[in-house]
């Protein structure tokens, strides 16, 4: 990026059109942000009763592995959102008026989190509707930090091939396609590590065939992609049906098993969360690291951008354009693969359609992340605790149609598409091919 | 289009000599293209019944136990994907004994012309929304809700059809109307959006398909679209007023509607926007080259967003011509799954290479194999999605001209391949 970006014309144009594009799209943000609160201070706020209350409660919902009791906090469910609205009101009311060029979305993230805290307080309000009259923090953090991880997973993947050029939209099939297998061998071994060598198999060869169409015969990238997700999706479906329903000892759907680590796994509602987890999450946190460290801290990564950023200078340089593209696809795949069996390994049993377009979820998490790992980590949080509890508040009996809140993560996401971001820069040889020669 | 662009003045005429019939056969054209990507397609598709079908694995597991064991093997596969085939050709187009049977006694013409009825009636919407989704990626924008707008459209047309009382000639096109506005709004969000905001259509379309599935499991749930006196997801019947009544008339047994008459007509409308308006010709050079587009002072903007509202709008149209000629109701699986026409349209438009007659063509071949697909289901229990398993093959070479061209050595093809591509995240 940094070497190759100067000597190029167009993307100093590019660079110049940033500001302008970011100072028009922030008080549209800001804008947002108000209006979030008014709602949050009107409906959810001022629209409960005076004197009711709700309860966070800590203790995780297996209590055996957490020796320890965090006790519940109780709290007026009226005034706290009236006074978390006028929070929210003030950081929109803040943007508006400072214009801040760094960490809006920032700011947007932590308005979005507080939204959801003060529609888990109106939901789970005292005399209220619901049969449920508390949160459990631990139990929805944990619930949704299953989510949270396809999305890493997910994004990661669509990171390593789009840093070097190519648009994976095939994530979701590579999910497939890994949750299947995944399914397969941890049903038949009951040995997760297998399933998960199993699962990266899988979504790297679908990473190779991706490549292989669009590297070796310029096929369009987003075409390929597609056709994958549609073949696989058909292919699971079929498998299913041929395979799995009259042999289902292939399809036992046992869930991997949470390796505490010592002494750590015991602080509170952090604790379970982080510590108390399957061994996919820890390998997600190191693959986090990882994929950081190997993109911009090495020689690799800087190649790999180069390609993805112009690979024609790259090609100047001595860099084998195709080859970097090849093995970046074929990882890519392989860790999408992973995010699969990982989704399995927490769901159980593989279902046709279940993974509901989380893989392109992931890929609007990465976009929303700025093509960078940290930032899509933060992307996925927030996408994944909206995923979750728009399935969880059910439970709440929420007065809005159970389908009315399946729609709200995937209008976010055509939100978060639209811009809400400013000016998103892919990676600039991004979705084109290359011709060599 | 571009194929008949090729420079053929009279000077050039001449001193080439005319390409005899062999050669234009055997360099990769685009018709041979397709022909070879569809062989290529039923190949893999055997790949994948040889390598699942748990009889074929025992006969090859037992290869050596027996003098012929692999002669054997080979005789299982060949019957079991054969027949698999042959339940697809004689479920979707015709069953040679029972067509030769009413042949011969006159009797019986329902139950042989049956399969072909049934795959026109498949075919009917598949042509009108691929259409739409063709005349979008000739403009370079890539509609991938069409699933999402057909089902919109099906609830608007249903809603029309079910909520109000009139006569024919006036509900019919009044609900094919409400179709194609379901569509329509549908398809505006995201033109609008990538018009304004410049978000990818992709992402964006993807992402409204998973939007609609929830509002149509909301209708059909909710009091006044739902059937009176049901708790299931099922909407009111749509009065016989609105309905695509049988082409043969109801007492025929045939299910083939006036919907065909529809898809004609948008057949027409599309060939007249693409090769005759001044607007389908915007389209076309704003899908050829953008910024050749912008300089020549065609508002980008604009075409954005009528591309979307047409092919919006027809993914509705034909959401409502498959609820009006099939079920006349909706329920809550309504084009999901083995149904998402409009998914089967993103290939059938690859397939067409974009044009409306062979998207006509290609929708015929895919309604085919789905019918079929659904006979061989019934009759090998080979699970109907490897009709999309198939589809997706073909697309994959169809989309990749130059792979058939490798395998079947063709030779070079006189006019310029399908390059379809569309533009990345940014723009």
């Amino acid at each position: 990026m940094g070497i190759v970006s100067t000597l190029l014309t167009p993307n100093e144009e590019l660079t110049l059109k940033v500001p302008i594009a970011r100072n028009r799209r922030t008080p549209v943000i800001g804008a947002i942000i108000v209006a979030i609160g008014l709602f949050s201070l009107f409906v959810f706020g001022l629209g409960t009763h005076a004197g009711s209350h709700s309860q966070l409660t800590f203790d995780p919902l297996n209590t055996t592995n957490a020796p320890w009791h965090a006790g519940t906090l109780t709290f007026d469910a009226h005034w706290t959102n009236i006074s978390l609205g006028i929070v929210m009101i003030l950081i929109g009311v803040e943007v508006l008026w400072r214009r801040p060029r760094r960490f809006v979305m920032g700011r947007f993230g932590i308005v979005s989190l507080l939204f959801l805290f003060t529609l888990l307080v109106w939901a789970s309000r005292g005399p209220g509707p619901s049969p449920i009259n508390f949160i459990n923090v631990t139990s929805l953090l944990v619930g949704a930090s299953a989510t949270v991880m396809v999305l890493v997973f997910g994004s990661l993947s669509g990171i390593m091939c789009e840093r070097a050029g190519v648009v994976n939209i095939a994530i979701e099939g590579q999910l497939i396609a890994g949750a299947f297998l995944g399914s397969v061998i941890a049903s038949t071994t009951n040995n997760f590590f297998y399933a998960a060598v199993g699962g990266a198999a899988a979504g790297a060869a679908i990473g190779w065939v991706l490549a292989f169409f669009s590297l070796r015969y310029q096929t369009d990238q987003i075409i390929v992609g597609i056709v994958l997700v549609t073949m696989l999706s058909g292919l699971s479906s079929y498998l299913n049906l041929q395979v799995l329903t009259p042999y289902p000892n292939f399809n036992i759907g046992n869930t991997a098993p949470n390796l505490p680590i010592p002494l750590l796994y015991k602080i509170p509602i952090i604790g379970p969360v982080m510590f108390n987890q399957s061994g996919f999450w820890y390998a997600m946190i190191v693959l986090i690291f990882v994929v950081s460290f190997a993109l911009f801290k090495t020689q690799y990564g800087l190649h790999v951008r180069a390609v993805g950023e112009h690979p024609r200078a790259a090609a100047t340089v001595g860099i084998h354009v195709i080859r970097v593209r090849y093995i970046n696809v074929v990882l890519g795949g392989a860790i999408a693969g992973l995010g699969g069996v990982a989704f399995m390994a927490t769901q159980g049993q593989f279902q046709v359609g279940y993974t509901s377009g989380l893989g392109y979820i992931a890929l609007a998490a990465m976009i929303f992340g700025k093509w960078r790992p940290s930032g899509s980590l933060v992307a996925s949080i927030i996408f994944g605790l909206t995923v979750y509890l728009s399935y969880e508040l059910v439970t709440y009996q929420v007065p809005v149609s159970l389908y009315v809140l399946q729609m709200i993560p995937y209008l976010i996401t055509i939100a978060v598409v639209a811009g809400l971001i400013g000016r998103v820069r892919p990676p600039a040889a991004d979705g084109q091919p290359y011709v060599p020669g | 289009m571009s194929n008949d662009v090729v420079i053929t003045t009279d000077a050039i005429e001449p001193t080439e000599i005319k390409p005899s019939l062999w050669t234009r056969y055997s360099s990769a054209n685009p018709l041979m293209v397709a022909a070879l990507a569809l062989v290529l397609g039923l190949v893999f598709g055997a790949i994948v019944i040889a390598t699942t079908t748990p009889v074929v694995l025992d006969a090859w597991r037992g290869m050596f136990d027996h003098w012929n064991g692999i002669p054997h093997a080979v005789f299982v596969t060949w019957n079991n994907v054969s027949a698999a085939y042959r339940d697809i050709f004689t479920g979707s187009i015709v069953d040679p004994q029972t067509f030769w049977h009413s042949l011969t006694t006159g009797k019986g013409w329902t139950a042989s012309l049956t399969p072909l009825s049934e795959t026109l009636t498949y075919a009917t919407p598949l042509i009108i929304v691929s259409i739409g989704v063709g005349i979008s990626f000739q403009t370079g924008l890539f509609n991938i809700g069409a699933n999402g707008q057909a089902v919109v459209g099906g609830i608007g047309g249903a809603l029309v059809g079910s909520m109000i009382k009139m006569p024919t000639f006036i509900h019919l096109p009044l609900a094919l109307v409400g179709g194609i506005v379901g569509g329509m709004v549908c398809g505006a969000v995201p033109g609008v959006l990538k018009a304004y905001t410049g978000a990818h259509e992709v992402i964006v379309t993807l992402m409204f398909n998973y939007v609609t599935y929830a509002f149509l499991l909301y209708m059909v749930l909710s009091t006044p679209f739902q059937q009176p006196g049901q708790s299931n997801d099922i909407s009111r019947t749509i009065y016989p007023t609105a309905v695509l009544s049988p082409l043969f008339g109801s007492s025929s047994g045939l299910r083939v509607s006036f919907g065909i008459l529809v898809a004609v007509a948008v057949v027409i409308f599309a060939w007249w926007l693409l090769d005759r308006s001044s607007l389908g010709f915007d389209f076309r050079v704003t899908g050829a080259n953008p910024l050749a587009a912008r300089a020549s002072g065609i508002n980008a903007k604009m075409v954005v967003i009528v591309v979307f509202l047409i092919s919006g709008g027809l993914a509705g149209l034909a959401g409502y011509v498959q609820v009006a000629s099939t079920t006349h109701y909706i329920d809550g699986g309504f084009l999901i799954g083995d149904a998402g026409i409009g998914f089967t349209a993103i290939t059938i438009a690859l397939l067409g290479r974009n044009r409306p007659m062979g998207t006509v063509w290609a929708a015929i071949l895919f309604a085919a194999l789905g019918v079929g697909g659904r006979n061989m289901q019934a009759l090998t229990s080979i699970p109907l999605d490897l009709a999309t398993v198939i589809q997706s093959a073909i697309v994959l070479f169809v989309a990749t001209p130059v792979l058939v061209k490798e395998i079947f050595r063709l030779k070079k093809a006189p006019t310029s391949l399908l390059t379809l591509s569309t533009t990345g995240w940014g723009s």
